[in-house]
């Protein structure tokens, strides 16, 4: 069972201790959708803050667990798939291929045409653009516009394997980042909740699993409260 | 052919433990499993590693990974040209792109040999 938890946009910090809570926790697959209250510029795990220092000041800013490029989260919906790796069984580029090909199928139903990049920039560098939507790459979903949507992971084998996968799909271009593709492109774009739903039998089907609403428990709750401190750190923010 | 002297962990690091020296790095398989690394970040001389507990991280174009300790002990040495050098990764897993040099106060009880971490690999796909 993929239990599907849709939450109200929340605070930047509280989003990424919920992931991470969500990571650590016992549920074998939950996929969280939400928003971001206030929008906010989240950095990929490795990058440094540094190359940020030219965005306005009043800029919420947060560092995700996951990695990849920066994303400027203005109005879209914001994924976070926590699962048991088996489930996600194959290499890296397997699992995104994967899922990205279901959400493809699922958006065209909805009139988002869109694609999943084949080939294009083999990426074996360090990343040349600091934003996540700046340079399409391999197994990336983009439209004739750019770039649809962000995706990272996090994998972790302690206590037991597991993946954490981010995804971002741009509803209206964010302000910073106005090269995006949007699904408002369209000339009769999906309502937030049609794209909820979307999204979920997406992943469902790729984990092959049946979705059902569910909730947070307490002890997940409970961990998202102890993780959030670290994402308010500055020191945790500008670590690179 | 992965090296007989070395010892592994079901999340793919592998160590070599000489007179209470520890190398450690991580394996053929992971590396192809991740691909196109971009990252990676080491513990510093002098810091401690604990068998089990991260003591890094790696990241490709599409993934952040942990990486976990096989054994306890203080880090000696990391190799500090491998960041810059990540295709050192794919061309010599168990040779240049070692990661740290740890002197040994323990070693996992779960680390395999390598006959049972080729057969681990081989269950994994």
């Amino acid at each position: 069972m993929l239990r599907v938890i849709v939450d109200q946009d929340g605070p930047p910090t509280w989003n990424m201790a919920a992931d991470e809570a969500l990571l650590l926790g016992e549920h074998p697959a939950t996929l969280r959708l939400y928003g971001w209250a206030p929008h906010a510029v989240s950095l990929g795990y490795f990058q440094s803050l540094r190359d940020f220092a030219d965005l306005p000041a009043a800029t919420p800013i947060v560092r995700r667990l996951t990695g990849g490029g920066a994303i400027h989260h203005g109005d879209e919906i914001t994924f976070a798939l926590a699962a048991d790796a088996t489930l996600l069984a194959g290499d890296v580029g397997d699992s995104y291929r994967r899922l990205h090909d279901e959400i493809v199928v699922a958006l065209a139903t909805a009139g988002v045409a869109c694609q999943r990049l084949d080939a294009g920039d083999a990426q074996h560098a360090r990343p040349r653009q600091r934003w996540c939507f700046a340079a399409p790459g391999r197994d990336d979903l983009v439209t004739n516009r750019g770039k649809l949507l962000g995706s990272a992971q996090r994998r972790i084998h302690s206590p037991r394997p597991r993946v954490l996968h981010h995804g971002s799909l741009v509803l209206q271009r964010p302000a910073l980042t106005p090269f995006v593709a949007a699904v408002d492109d369209v000339a009769a774009p999906p309502t937030r909740p049609q794209l909820r739903s979307l999204l979920t039998a997406a992943v469902a089907r790729t984990l092959g699993l049946v979705a059902q609403p569910g909730q947070w428990t307490a002890a997940e709750h409970e961990r998202t409260t102890s993780l959030e401190p670290r994402y308010r750190d500055a020191n945790f923010t500008a670590r690179r | 052919m992965r090296p007989n002297d070395c010892k592994f962990l079901k999340s793919h690091e592998w160590c070599k433990v000489v007179d209470g020296i520890a190398t450690i790095g991580i394996t053929d398989y992971a590396v192809s499993h991740l691909s196109d690394l971009v990252f990676l970040d080491l513990p510093a001389k002098g810091s401690s590693v604990t068998i089990g507990e991260s003591f890094g991280e790696i990241e490709s174009v599409k993934a952040v990974s942990s990486l976990y300790s096989p054994v306890s002990g203080e880090v000696l040495d990391s190799n500090k040209d491998l960041p810059d050098n990540l295709d050192w990764l794919g061309q010599d897993p168990f040779g240049k792109a070692w990661m740290l040099k740890v002197r040994v106060t323990a070693v996992s009880p779960e680390v395999m040999d390598t006959k049972a971490y080729d057969a681990h690999c081989k269950a994994e796909g």
